[in-house]
């Protein structure tokens, strides 16, 4: 009956598989698809070896394998072993071992390898859906370890089950304090390396055509929740990078220079400014978004003088920052390089296009009216399309002379290349306009179907003055957000109208639960990284590490302490009441009388202790009789109880 | 009863446990729990784990990081619940012969309505698992190999368990002060069994038991006389309950003699004597043993033997 020496039950074999392939699938589409059919194949295989077990390879069939395979992830990945390269390994590797494994310890093995695999895939995404998933998962991991330690032949066992379940409710409290109190670290132990994740929402370079591909997305780029009031939904501009430089064909972000910083000015704090928490989801780019325009920088955060909000490192985590704008304009200097910098184009812009913004400069020299009057251009002959004629070498040109249907980048590129040519300095805004609001959570959704450009143009008097063409075409997409859910590619632009009825409306509220528990995921679980421990800890007087390992040792001390003692309580055994007042009785005579002889049966004590109660024998007598009837008879025990109470020495 | 801290303390008390009497009921007295190997091993896995989301700064990660942590923790009052609350005893273990294996029987009870998974008995190197289903009582069998006649005392036995994740084992050694009788070994040293036969007026002189067979009458049955001695023929043929009488019985009882093996060692000359009280209550002869130290009057039965072997067993002991 060695227990080392077993043969694995062939329903631990099934559920070990079954577990290995849930841990497979959220890798699908994350990893190389190569490696995802490879660890599924090794988990047919060994399915397979239950019904022909001749099928079962020998460990020399098994090395080799092991080593090509391995070899294989080295080929793919080089030595830089980051998490897709480690991903990879582990599940080729779990599926390896389960087609060796014939003992408890094998079994043993590949469970432990399924927790580490468990928590791959949050390496590349960490939605809630995947978090429940993960859950039932550990779960499963966990009862796979109770089956074979306890050499059940039968899943179908309740009692393990509840075991298992009741294991996993009292591990969550102890598992939230270490969550909250273990020290979290700013920045990796050692440097990863750099892994080829899209990056989602605006890139560093934009083309008449790119925003356009993000209006699909229902995706979240960031979320908002303002303190005291909102600015209306025209007003939600989510001011992002600013570009500058552009070839003709497209428009490139250039990191402002050092200089650029410390001409930045913080502006005075008002009351009128609205104030604000942004909650930035990863998306692996330097640059934060505001509401046009912010006031200040927050911390670890700098503002350069065209106001751009830069982190040091790509944003590659959820994270939270609390900001300040306003939206009044202030007035400032346009240095020469600036003016140069606005002005400067492409040498190979098409005389067509300089024309005609000589052709508006000729009518009135007053650049509110040639703003004016290229907007009025705009509206004219143009139409606002998802799904623009594809632009060849002279984009600019080809859009306004040609196909005069596009996107918000169409016309922002064009408008800033026609306000440069016309002598107004200009510039292109990358950001998001509007926003979903969730009632339920009070918060605003920016997703990337908002992703939009438009144009800051430099005016003498009032500074840079944000003008957004798209708005003169259609109205509707600054007042209402782009419905990423009704979008489809050759239709026309659906916008949100307000308000929904029937089941839309329905719809509409479950959308806002869904996107509040996102939030609130996304705002207290995800972000809850060095900053914002640092935050909620500081709360209760928890500043710096020690006190968090001080504290961390204390809680879960006490915590255990704690279970100890409830476990004890719930374990003591429970005398059952009418012995419990037997022996009060017994207690109370043995006063004045001797105490009862542990051997000593009621009848016998009692009748021992008559001599000391004389006027009492009847009473004693009658709970005599009372207790045996309890004890062997039918009669209920509270009789015997009631009396014992009423008894009076 | 208490302890004093030194003997809390102790060492023997976690590896060979407390002294137990009779009866013992499992509880946190009696039992250790610590990681076992396969334990240690996931310490290394959380640990991995926990550096994995420490340098991706992953808050998920450590979410399932610590919840593994922790349930790896409160596994241990589930290794503890399977063990406690055990009703352990020692059933009666027959007397065995020195050199044979001496079986220890361990009467084991659960009363707590809890079934008990993969629990095992192990007593040197012997091991044995067993379930219990609530309420259920069972009785393992455990041998242990025996050299030297006398009271054997049992080693400590442990009881172990490493369910429910097989990372904590947790374990109660016992050590049961109940011995077991451990008769010589038979061994026949090839000594012809020299009887001392007395007769009526007590001159003893010795002679072989050769004539133990020769038939010589019948005579009315008593009680307590071996069953082989009915005559089953006169009983057939409802003549009555006769026994047969044999020529060596007349008149004569056997005496298993110390005296009698007088060339070999205290230890053979045991050994001998407890083959022939086996060759003889085999024969249904009737036999008395002599000692040096005590002398048993000729009989024979099965407790008669017992007594016999008893005296062997403890001969100077």
């Amino acid at each position: 009956m060695n227990t080392n020496t077993t043969q694995l039950q062939p329903s631990l074999i099934k559920l070990l598989l079954a577990i290995a392939g849930l841990l497979i699938i959220p890798h699908i589409g994350q990893l190389n698809p190569l490696f995802v059919s490879l660890a599924f194949a090794l988990l047919v295989w060994r399915g397979l070896c239950l019904y022909y077990p001749k099928l079962l390879p020998n460990k020399w069939l098994l090395l080799p394998l092991a080593i090509l395979l391995g070899f294989i992830v080295m080929k793919t990945f080089g030595m830089a072993f980051g998490r897709d390269a480690s991903s990879s390994l582990l599940i080729i590797l779990m599926g390896l071992k389960l087609l060796e494994s014939r003992s408890e310890r094998d079994a043993q093995a590949v469970i432990y390898m399924g927790f580490f695999v468990l928590i791959t895939p949050f390496l590349f995404d960490q939605r809630i859906e995947l978090a429940i998933y993960a859950m039932l998962v550990f779960f499963a991991l966990l009862f796979a370890l109770i089956i074979n330690n306890s050499q059940s032949n039968s899943l179908k066992n309740p009692a393990l089950l509840r075991i298992c379940g009741s294991i996993l409710l009292q591990a969550i409290p102890l598992m939230l304090v270490f969550f909250l109190l273990f020290p979290r670290m700013i920045g990796p132990l050692w440097s990863m390396p750099d892994e080829q994740s899209a990056v989602s929402g605006l890139s560093d370079q934009i083309n008449p055509g790119s925003v356009s591909n993000l209006a699909l997305s229902a995706e979240t780029a960031f979320r908002v929740r303002f303190i005291n009031q909102a600015p209306s939904q025209k007003e939600l501009y989510w001011r992002g990078p600013v570009f500058w430089e552009t070839d003709g064909q497209r428009w490139v972000l250039n990191p402002p220079r050092k200089k650029s910083f410390q001409r930045a000015v913080n502006w005075p704090e008002k009351t009128s400014d609205y104030q604000y928490t942004l909650m930035m989801e990863p998306h692996k780019q330097f640059w934060l978004y505001a509401l046009d325009s912010p006031t200040s920088a927050p911390d670890k955060v700098s503002l350069s003088a065209d106001r751009q909000l830069l982190l040091n490192t790509k944003l590659s985590r959820n994270l939270s920052f609390e900001l300040r704008s306003s939206i009044s304009r202030r007035l400032m200097q346009l240095n020469k390089e600036d003016r140069e910098r606005g002005l400067k184009i492409p040498e190979n812009t098409n005389p067509k296009v300089l024309e005609l913004a000589e052709k508006w400069r000729s009518i009135s020299a007053e650049p509110r009216n040639i703003i004016r009057q290229a907007l009025q251009y705009f509206n004219r002959e143009f139409y606002y399309t998802l799904t623009p004629p594809s632009l060849g070498s002279d984009p600019t040109a080809e859009f306004l002379f040609e196909t005069k249907r596009g996107f918000c980048g169409h016309f922002a590129t064009s408008f800033a290349t026609l306000m440069r040519a016309a002598g107004i300095p200009a510039r292109l805004i990358g950001g998001y306009q509007g926003g979903v609001y969730n009632q339920l959570g009070g918060f605003y959704t920016i997703r990337q179907a908002d992703a939009h450009v438009w144009v800051e143009v430099w005016l003498a008097e009032e500074g840079w003055v944000r003008i957004d063409p798209t708005a003169a075409i259609a109205p509707n997409r600054i007042e209402h957000s782009v419905d990423a859910s009704l979008q489809r590619l050759n239709g026309e632009i659906n916008f949100i109208l307000n308000p929904p009825d029937g089941i839309r409306q329905w719809a509409q509220q479950l959308n806002w639960v869904l996107h509040s528990i996102d939030f609130y995921w996304q705002n207290a679980v995800l972000a809850y990284g060095p900053e914002k421990q640092h935050e909620f800890l500081a709360g209760f007087g928890i500043l710096d590490w020690q006190d968090m390992i001080t504290w961390l040792s204390i809680i879960s001390a006490l915590m255990i302490g704690l279970s100890i003692t409830v476990f004890f309580i719930l374990q003591r055994p429970k005398t059952d009441p009418v012995q419990q007042a037997y022996l009060k009785l017994c207690k109370k005579l043995a006063k004045k009388s001797s105490t009862r002889l542990p051997h000593e049966t009621s009848s016998n004590y009692f009748a021992r202790i008559h001599s000391y109660y004389p006027e009492k024998v009847h009473q004693l007598n009658i709970l005599n009789r009372l207790y045996l009837a309890s004890r062997y008879g039918r009669v209920a025990g509270e009789k015997f109880i009631k009396a014992a109470a009423k008894l009076k020495i | 009863m208490a302890l004093t801290l030194s003997q809390r303390l102790s060492f023997q008390r976690f590896t060979r446990g407390e002294a137990a009497s009779q009866h013992v009921i499992l509880n946190h007295r009696r039992i250790f729990i610590l990681p076992s190997k396969a334990g240690l091993s996931l310490a290394l896995i959380i640990l991995l784990m926990l550096i994995a989301s420490i340098n991706y700064n992953n808050s998920l990660g450590f979410v399932f990081t610590f919840l593994l942590a922790a349930a790896a923790q409160t596994s241990t009052f589930y290794s503890y619940k399977n063990l406690s609350g055990l009703h352990i005893s020692l059933a009666k273990s027959p007397p065995c012969f020195a050199g044979d294996k001496a079986s220890i029987n361990i009467n084991i009870r659960e009363k707590n309505q809890r079934m008990r998974w993969q629990i095992s008995a192990s007593h040197l190197n012997q091991q044995q698992s067993f379930n219990l289903a609530a309420d259920e009582q069972t009785i393992l069998c455990l041998t242990a190999p025996v050299k030297t006649r006398g009271w054997y005392q049992p080693e400590t036995i442990t009881f172990s368990c490493s369910f429910p994740f097989g990372i904590f084992r947790a374990w109660s050694p016992l050590r049961f002060e109940q011995a077991i009788l451990i008769y010589p070994q038979p061994i026949d040293s090839g000594h012809p069994l020299q009887t001392t036969i007395y007769d009526h007026i007590g001159n003893g002189h010795s002679s072989t038991t050769t004539g133990t067979d020769d038939f010589v009458g019948l005579k009315p049955y008593q009680t307590g006389q071996s069953y082989r001695h009915i005559n089953w023929k006169a009983l057939a043929a409802e003549k009555g309950i006769y026994s047969n009488v044999f020529s060596a019985e007349q008149s004569k009882d056997i005496y298993l003699d110390w005296q009698s093996c007088h060339n070999l060692s205290t230890e053979n000359k045991l050994s001998q004597l407890c083959f022939w009280i086996l060759s003889c209550e085999e024969k249904g002869l009737s036999y008395g043993l002599r000692l040096p130290s005590v002398e048993l009057a000729p009989n024979n039965g099965h407790k008669h033997q017992a007594d016999c072997l008893k005296q062997l067993a403890l001969y100077e002991h």
